[in-house]
């Protein structure tokens, strides 16, 4: 179908959505979504527009601040022997330039357009947990701040954005510079997690009526397998983190070779994060690419399924890599080459993609506007860096290439080229739609001709440097190596390159005072985002539209038209409720409505929470103990308010009324769907992590030749055996208190929490008992160190599950659990089967693998 | 079997020409890779130049491809072209990918066992142990240490064991080989060999600190019974001093306390956190590779070597005009 032979509808998408709720009732609408007012109400706004510029506007100023550090780098670095900045700056600069740009840069940035705009997009009214994105920007805004508080103590990170053990380690790295490194930025990879569950559960439970896995648009495809990417990526991470941190304040062993720890399980731990992290930049641009690309050929997208196939091949190959950044460590012959197939192969995945978007251009008409123009320069430049990436996957040229300058060029032509071209592709494609005012196209096109030649002046002469022999992070070179050269050219693009940026910053606030009024579709595109007003109503759509195809504005003349069940309801709910935030769930595959729910309205508590959290990261990195504690204390607060139910004025009958019309359950509580995939999520995490830290326990086992070294008996088995049967029993207990609710037993419901509790916490109590008997401790050998973290793990998750436990047993006693409505003892139970397994999966590998291995 | 260079000359020499312009616009003098002087820099090299050859035939198309997109003549009514050209252009570019990729992958394995060891097998063993930020070198089998500089026969291999006092560091002699790191608490095999005798330079290319920019190394390739010579010199004791001067220059070297860190084969001093001086004065440079070794920069190095090199862990040592230069004829004598 083809968009420029489509008369204009008679009236907008937006102006339609009113006409079928009524006037009043969107007025109402729109103040039931809206934020509350003033400054308190600043702090409690979750609307998901809100959220998302917040996060947006703060990671594009991490990203003005990483790229002033880059131009302090290449001043540095314009000719040989310069001592306009000393050593110890420079290391500060290019970690402090390393980290800002992907933990604190990219990835909220890509989040923050996600929580923008998949709402509208998928044709929903919010995200599922608006308390969970407003807590997300809080934490990475306060992640980024701490992290940049390091320059007031003079106490700036210096080993690297990857902080290679032991160089920052406790003996390598004294002081509290490495502490602001992992502590900080632990805050914003929070952060990063909390933002990726809601958009998973966003892209799975919160699409348009109708609006299939097939008919989704791909942007949701990519967010979606990047949001994923993100709880296996960052996981591990927050794992080495905390690691080396307990190195570094505790005296474990982790890293330390000199008592059976290992550096390179630093590296493994890190770059199981940190190549998926490249993808997690990576993904939602081409996301962003294949919603533009369509727009401005003006034919749809090539290769749908094909292209939805590539994105998640590249997910999952993501994941097994890593090892490429560890070609020169040292690895067996065999590793190495199976590492560097996985790394060319994922150039197929990402080559599909390219020609798809090649073979939609041939076919389409281009319009060269600027967001077409970035997606252009794009393409241009990624594939550049895609094949030196191909280059540098194989072993023999890596040995050459590796940290030389080659991999600094060919890193940014793929970052650069890969995220930040499509981010400003997007920021003018999205931008007027969110902020009312179309930008300057005149200065947009300077605007790309300065990123475009600058960067490639900046970086395409770092390739030569490298292979003629320099090193990277280096703070100066020698003159007379034939590189002075290509530094000049480097430096003077950088400079091109910057005036570009800050040329975006003028379009941006030129438009925003004197910009063309933004139309509901300026580009005519084909997606649901722009079948509402300009700027969206705090509701997105009031009715919302029920999908019949892959694309449909260009599909659809009006949004609303058919006579079916579906339409019914929809129209129905656009004029109840009025007063409480009701968004719908629909079934993962085929999105058909499932149920109303109630979206959580404006509240202090994610705020609370994480100052609560700030606290503790920051308070650990001056070793204050006591304000440690007091920021577990403001956590615990936070959470229960968080979660604390509160009523609605629509009454009973007016529920059930609808229910009983519509054939849809209303919940206005949480939803069941969302409440069961965020437990799910949780466990995920949780297992995520119990995965890197039995990864972590058997690296270390295999770099030691005894286990348990000399001096450790064989552990005990006779107390831990116990305890683990008593867990299995609680198991029983909880399964036996669930079957109760479910036919409305209050008293069998109570009865089995409690006898769960108590199980539970005698099993608990064994466990620690024969913690306490250990004849060694973390300090003795990285041996005792695993040994240490992985118990405590396990006996933090159930003791969580207790205290998740004991609340559901309170609100049990208070009689607010029916045969109907019982999710909190569902995610209970789900929970504690979690935390058993768990247990198991513990249990086998401290206490019975060294008898068997 | 010698190494037999591969059958890619004539490519080479092409895109050489094409590409001198920006390549060769620096001086000749770079540590190149493209410009190798032992037998795996030059597989390494042959790869390189297929890579840039394929990749750039590679990028040509796509980006032939794109412009051919974008410019083509379009009717001025809507026709969406021949049917199923972008199935064609979709699977037509996978398929070159994965051809491509093949090609290449099996070319780089060939190249990796290639490189993983050398032709004949090697006579002489050399340990290399990373330190922030100098390179100590030991030949176990001669008895010699010495630092910042590792003596090679020319034209035959030569084994050398990777290891690390502190953090990780990298060894990298671009014109030689590719790179392999010194990791604390493991011992990595590597070996190099150069084709003609002369010096090449080498940097440690794993971030490791604040001078990691300034741990640099030459390797002296020489021919075999030159090196013969070296290693016998350098496994002697150090001269005793017999001129005044040189005499007090000792006392001044073991009163400034210069033993608790260096060692000097036949004296009271042992220290080992620094480089051994035995024979510093037969050395090329100081302060791992960052400055010649002259009498000029060895007195400024001693009196400031943060100077020099901000942040390295030796101490600067005050000492008078007299017993300085009383301490350089002393250090100088040891050749």
């Amino acid at each position: 179908m083809d968009a420029t032979t489509q008369s204009p509808p008679a009236r907008s998408h937006g102006e339609a959505d009113i006409a079928v709720t009524g006037e009043s009732e969107a007025k109402q609408l729109e103040r039931t979504w809206a934020d509350p007012p003033g400054l308190f109400g600043w702090f409690r706004a979750l609307q998901n527009d809100e959220v998302a510029k917040r996060i947006m506007g703060t990671a594009f100023t991490f990203f003005v601040v990483g790229g002033i550090l880059a131009l302090l780098i290449r001043l540095q670095l314009l000719s040989p022997e310069s001592t306009l900045i000393g050593p110890d700056t420079y290391n500060e600069l290019f970690t402090m330039h390393g980290s800002t740009m992907m933990y604190l840069f990219v990835v909220p940035m890509m989040e923050g357009f996600a929580i923008l705009i998949l709402p509208v997009m998928l044709g929903n009214r919010e995200m599922p947990f608006p308390r969970l994105g407003a807590f997300s920007w809080f934490t990475m805004a306060m992640g980024g701040v701490l992290f940049y508080v390091s320059y007031l103590f003079n106490a700036v990170p210096k080993a690297g954005w990857f902080a290679l053990a032991p160089l920052s380690g406790p003996e390598y790295a004294p002081g509290i510079a490495m502490d602001f490194w992992l502590l900080a930025l632990g805050v914003a990879e929070v952060a990063a997690i909390a933002a990726g569950v809601e958009i998973i559960i966003a892209i799975l439970r919160m699409r348009a009526p109708g609006m299939t896995l097939s008919r989704m648009p791909m942007y949701a495809w990519a967010m979606l397998v990047t949001a994923v990417a993100i709880l296996f990526a960052f996981t591990p991470l927050m794992v080495g983190s905390l690691l080396l941190e307990l190195d570094r304040k505790i005296g474990s062993h982790f890293f330390n070779p000199a008592l059976g720890g290992s550096p390179v399980l630093w590296q493994h731990l890190f770059w199981i994060f940190g190549h998926p992290e490249v993808y997690i930049q990576f993904l939602p641009a081409t996301g962003m690419v294949s919603m533009i690309v369509p727009v401005f050929a003006r034919q749809k997208l090539q290769g749908y399924t094909l292209i939805a196939t590539a994105v998640i091949a590249t997910g999952f190959m993501s994941f097994v890599l890593w090892v490429h950044h560890m070609f020169t460590v040292g690895l067996p012959q065999v590793t190495m080459t199976f590492f560097s197939a996985a790394s060319i192969l994922i150039a197929i995945p990402a080559g599909a993609q390219i020609f798809a978007w090649i073979a939609t251009i041939i076919s389409g008409r281009p319009v060269w506007k600027t967001p077409f123009l970035f997606v252009i320069g794009f393409l241009v430049i990624f594939v550049l860096g895609g094949i030196t990436g191909v280059m540098v996957g194989l072993v023999p040229f890596d040995l050459q290439a590796h940290d030389s300058y080659f991999i600094v060029a060919h890193l940014h032509y793929v970052l650069i080229g890969g995220s930040v071209f499509p981010i400003f592709a997007a920021l003018y494609y999205w931008l007027p739609k969110f902020s009312g005012k179309m930008l300057s196209e005149r200065l947009g096109r300077w605007n790309f001709w300065l990123m475009f030649i600058g960067f490639n002046l900046s970086f395409f002469p770092m390739h030569i440097a490298g292979l003629l022999g320099m090193p990277r992070r280096v703070y100066t070179y020698s003159p007379g190596l034939g590189w002075d050269l290509y530094n000049v050219l480097a430096t003077v693009g950088s400079w091109i390159l910057a005036a570009g940026v800050l040329l975006f910053l003028i379009n941006f606030f030129y438009s925003l005072r004197y910009g063309e009024p933004a139309p509901e579709n300026p580009w005519q595109a084909d997606s649901l985002e722009w079948g509402t007003a300009t700027p969206p109503p705090n509701y997105g759509f009031a009715a919302l539209p029920v999908v019949r195809g892959r694309h449909p504005l260009w599909q659809q003349e009006r949004i609303h038209g058919e006579q079916t069940r579906t339409e019914k309801l929809m129209k129905a709910l656009s004029k109840w409720p009025l007063t409480w935030r009701a968004a719908l769930t629909t079934t993962a595959l085929e999105a058909k409505p499932e149920e109303i729910f109630r979206v959580s309205g404006p509240s202090i508590w994610p705020f609370v929470t994480a100052v609560g959290l700030i606290t503790i990261f920051a308070a650990e990195i001056f070793t204050l103990r006591a304000l440690v504690g007091l920021g577990i204390l403001v956590i615990i607060v936070g959470i229960v308010g968080w979660h604390w139910p509160d009523d609605v004025d629509t009454p009973a009958e007016e529920e059930e009324a609808f229910e009983k019309e519509h054939g849809i359950p209303v919940s206005t509580g949480s939803s069941r769907a969302v409440a069961k995939w965020s437990v799910g999520l949780a466990l995920l995490i949780i297992f995520i992590a119990l995965a890197s830290f039995v990864f972590s326990y058997i690296y270390i086992r295999l770099v030691n030749s005894a286990w348990p070294p000399a001096n450790i008996p064989l552990p005990n088995l006779l107390w831990p055996a116990i305890g683990t049967a008593v867990l299995l029993a609680s198991g029983g207990a909880v399964r036996w208190a669930r079957a109760g609710i479910a036919t409305g037993k209050q008293n069998h419901l109570r009865l089995g929490l409690a006898l769960t509790f108590v199980l539970g916490a005698v099993g608990l109590g064994l466990l620690i008992y024969a913690f306490s008997g250990l004849s060694f401790n973390w300090q003795t050998h990285a041996y005792g160190s695993i040994f240490y973290m992985l118990g405590g793990y396990a006996l933090l998750i159930i003791t969580s599950g207790l205290l998740m436990n004991l609340f559901t047993q309170v609100w049990s006693w208070l009689g607010r659990y029916s045969a109907k409505r019982h999710v909190a003892v569902a995610n209970t139970a789900r929970f504690w089967y979690g935390t058993l397994v768990l247990w198991l999966v513990v249990f086998f590998t401290l206490y019975l693998s060294p008898h068997i291995w | 079997m010698r190494y037999a260079p591969l059958t890619v000359p004539i490519i080479k020499r092409g895109i050489f020409l094409a590409a001198t312009g920006l390549l060769l616009a620096g001086c000749q003098s770079s540590p190149s890779t493209l410009n190798p002087q032992g037998p795996a820099a030059a597989r390494i090299s042959d790869l390189t130049w297929v890579l840039f050859v394929v990749g750039g035939a590679v990028y040509v198309i796509v980006m032939a491809l794109l412009l051919y997109a974008l410019f083509r003549r379009r009717a001025t009514t809507q026709s969406s072209g021949p049917p199923g050209r972008e199935r064609w252009i979709i699977w037509g570019g996978i398929g070159l990918t994965a051809v491509v990729l093949l090609l290449i992958f099996g070319f780089a394995v060939n190249t990796l066992v290639a490189i993983a060891r050398p032709d004949t097998a090697d006579q002489l063993t050399v340990e290399v142990t990373g330190h922030q930020w100098w390179w100590e070198v030991h030949y176990p089998d001669e008895g010699v240490t010495t630092a910042n500089e590792i003596h090679i026969p020319t034209g035959e291999p030569l084994e050398i064991k990777l290891k690390s006092q502190d953090v990780i560091h990298s060894f990298w002699v671009p014109e030689l080989h590719g790179k392999l790191d010194l990791v604390p608490g493991q011992t990595n095999t590597f070996w190099l060999q150069a084709d003609q005798d002369g010096e090449y330079w080498g940097i440690c290319a794993e971030y490791c600190g604040i001078q990691h920019a300034k741990m640099q190394f030459v390797v002296v390739a020489q021919p075999p019974a030159e090196l013969e010579r070296w290693l016998q010199a350098q496994s002697q004791p150090a001269v005793t001093p017999t001129e005044p001067q040189a005499v007090r220059g000792q006392e001044v070297f073991m009163e400034a306390n210069c033993g608790e860190c260096h060692t000097i084969a036949g004296t009271a001093a042992g220290g080992e956190l620094g480089p051994d001086l035995t024979h510093l004065a037969s050395r090329r440079t100081l302060a791992a590779g960052v400055v010649e070794n002259n009498r000029g920069n060895l007195g400024g190095w001693i009196i400031d070597p943060h100077g020099i090199k901000p942040g390295n862990l030796m101490p600067a040592t005050p000492l008078s005009g007299e017993d300085l230069q009383a301490l350089l004829a002393y250090l100088e004598i040891l050749e």
